[in-house]
């Protein structure tokens, strides 16, 4: 009876240590998401005070949504940026990974090395690449100019411009899924990787069919934690294009930020940050669902 | 015998050689992935009549940091080192508790607590935005320290309790056990016994929340306008103001890469676990 007791007493404890972060996490997400999809409901417009609070038509952002070409090409162009920057860093980091796989001091030496674009401030990485793009001091440009093969700007043709944004952005990200690949690797058991080269299967057979199936599930969950992070792409493309040439770098986000920030559309711009957070709750289900698979095998 | 020894001696070399090639192979790739970081690094230091040239050789100058230090950016600086600072040590005062209990007592809602806290972390920014944009125009937060130290807590206060509950978990709780034994309260013992074993892992949860607060563009480029605006907003300042200026601009990057560089490579190993918050199991 006094244990019980005792354990009671100390529940409380910790529900009082619990209490503060709840109500605080409350307070800065739980009200704030509230706010935002009452605001959608309505046509708030800083500069007609009439707008707020007016939810006569409340799906009607939704509704416009539905037939704004802008809108549609934004997600289009968020697949598009998405889908290649997840592929290039998996392909990327794996690749260095398995490189840095290997127990010699240089190799130490280099994981610290390649983890810098990571961790570096995002508005700077713009910078870095913002000058790699700018024609007239760029080393690339240059470096083109002298073997013969002059190219023009990458950001400032449509055609180049997103492919400039997937290449800082890969830059940036790489080393994420490079980690997690390498802490993956070291994972791996030694003994059938052991028995598959005495078997002799060559180097990638033994990759293909005995590394591979252990680091799977790391690889899968690096990439849709990137591909999350990419639907919050905003600095690169801030300081790179500005979303331009014309739309062609427009990603969600940039628009949602657009229509919120520099049009005053208040309404319009939380209804497509809803639709953004509903998008990326499915994701994350996702990942949850992925996690506990892989808990469930390996436990 | 013989032939033994030999062949595994060639397959020593063969192991060998094959190791010299992929160190050389990595400083290879390394120097290429580095050059557009390093080259930013370089024009910071270059004279500015010779800004566009690429000759290795250039008297380095300090004049583009001096230019900088009589400007605005001094105090973006000091807003950036507050607000990233003030908002690390509040999410670590409210979620360490938090993060303690959640390992300690079996509450039937751990699991959707934990779920909330992943959703904070995956939301897009956006939708904090725009409502902490509306909120503190009301509040008369807009522009101001706490308003920022504010708004970094919805990434560091989900940080800290997804980081720290793993380390708890790990602390045996036949120390603490003792601990109350000995007539120790809970949070004495919590304070006395486990917090100093899970010392390093609160180290780089912190160091990891200041990278992320320092970092932010997002929100400080929306939230303040000219009295709190940190160092990552003032560069962009001065880019709209004085154009491209490049000296200056390199300079003012490589001052607010350098201490997240510097911090990063300290708690590189915690990285993963930091940033994946959960996606990676130990």
């Amino acid at each position: 009876m006094r244990f019980g007791d005792r354990t009671l007493r100390r529940d409380d404890a910790f529900r009082l240590g619990l209490a503060p972060a709840l109500i605080v996490l409350a307070v800065i997400t739980i009200g704030p998401a509230l706010f935002l999809v009452l605001t959608s409901l309505t046509p708030l417009n800083l500069t007609l005070p009439d707008t707020a609070w007016d939810f006569s038509t409340p799906l009607g952002n939704y509704l416009d949504l539905l037939d704004d070409p802008r809108f549609s090409r934004s997600v289009w162009v968020q697949v598009k940026l998405s889908v290649a920057t997840v592929a290039v860093q998996l392909l990327m980091g794996l690749g260095v990974a398995l490189l840095l796989n290997a127990d010699t001091p240089i190799r130490r030496f280099a994981r610290s090395g390649f983890l810098i674009p990571m961790v570096l401030p995002p508005i700077v990485v713009g910078i870095i690449w913002r000058v790699m793009y700018a024609v007239d001091i760029s080393p690339f440009h240059r470096f083109m100019d002298w073997i013969g093969l002059p190219v023009g700007s990458l950001i400032t043709n449509p055609d180049t411009a997103l492919m400039a944004i997937v290449i800082a952005e890969s830059w940036e990200w790489f080393p994420f899924t490079m980690l997690m690949a390498l802490a993956a690797l070291q994972m791996v058991p030694a003994a059938p990787v052991e028995a598959a080269r005495i078997d002799g299967a060559n180097d990638w057979q033994t990759f293909r069919y005995v590394i591979f199936p252990y680091i799977q599930q790391t690889m899968l969950v690096a990439g849709i934690f990137r591909l999350i992070d990419s639907i919050k792409a905003f600095p690169l493309i801030f300081v790179l294009t500005d979303g331009g040439p014309g739309d062609v770098t427009e990603v969600t986000n940039y628009y949602a930020y657009r229509q919120a920030f520099t049009f005053s559309l208040w309404g319009y711009g939380s209804a497509i940050a809803t639709l953004m957070v509903i998008g990326i709750f499915v994701l994350s289900w996702a990942i949850d669902r992925l996690t506990r698979a892989a808990d469930a095998e390996a436990g | 015998m013989q032939k033994r020894a030999d062949r595994s001696a060639r397959a020593a070399r063969r192991t060998r050689n094959r190791l010299r090639l992929g160190d050389g192979a990595t400083l290879v790739l390394l120097a290429l992935m580095l050059f557009p970081f390093l080259w930013l690094v370089q024009m910071s230091f270059r004279p500015n009549a010779d800004i566009l040239g690429y000759e290795l050789a250039f008297t380095p100058t300090l004049a583009h940091y001096r230019a900088l230090w009589t400007g605005a950016f001094p105090g973006s600086f000091v807003n950036s080192l507050v607000t990233s600072t003030a908002s690390t040590a509040l999410a670590l005062l409210i979620g360490v508790p938090a993060a303690y209990s959640l390992s300690r007592a079996g509450f039937r809602s751990s699991r959707s607590i934990a779920l909330w806290i992943l959703a904070t972390r995956m939301a897009p920014p956006i939708a904090f935005t725009i409502p902490f944009f509306l909120a503190y125009r009301f509040l008369g937060l807009s522009d101001t320290r706490t308003g920022l130290i504010l708004i970094y807590l919805t990434f560091n206060l989900a940080l800290v309790i997804w980081m720290m509950k793993p380390y708890f978990d790990s602390v045996p709780r036949e120390l603490e056990e003792a601990a109350w034994i000995d007539g120790c309260g809970i949070w004495s013992a919590f304070w006395r016994v486990t917090l100093p074993l899970s010392s390093p892992g609160l180290a780089a949860t912190a160091v990891i929340c200041f990278i992320l607060s320092w970092n932010d563009f997002f929100y400080a480029l929306i939230l303040t306008r000219t009295q709190a605006s940190t160092a990552p907003v003032a560069i962009v300042n001065f880019i709209q103001y004085t154009g491209w200026e490049w000296g200056r601009i390199a300079a003012a990057g490589t001052l607010v890469m350098l201490p997240v560089v510097a911090f990063s490579i300290l708690v590189r190993n915690y990285l993963v676990r930091g940033l994946a918050a959960g996606g990676v199991k130990e």
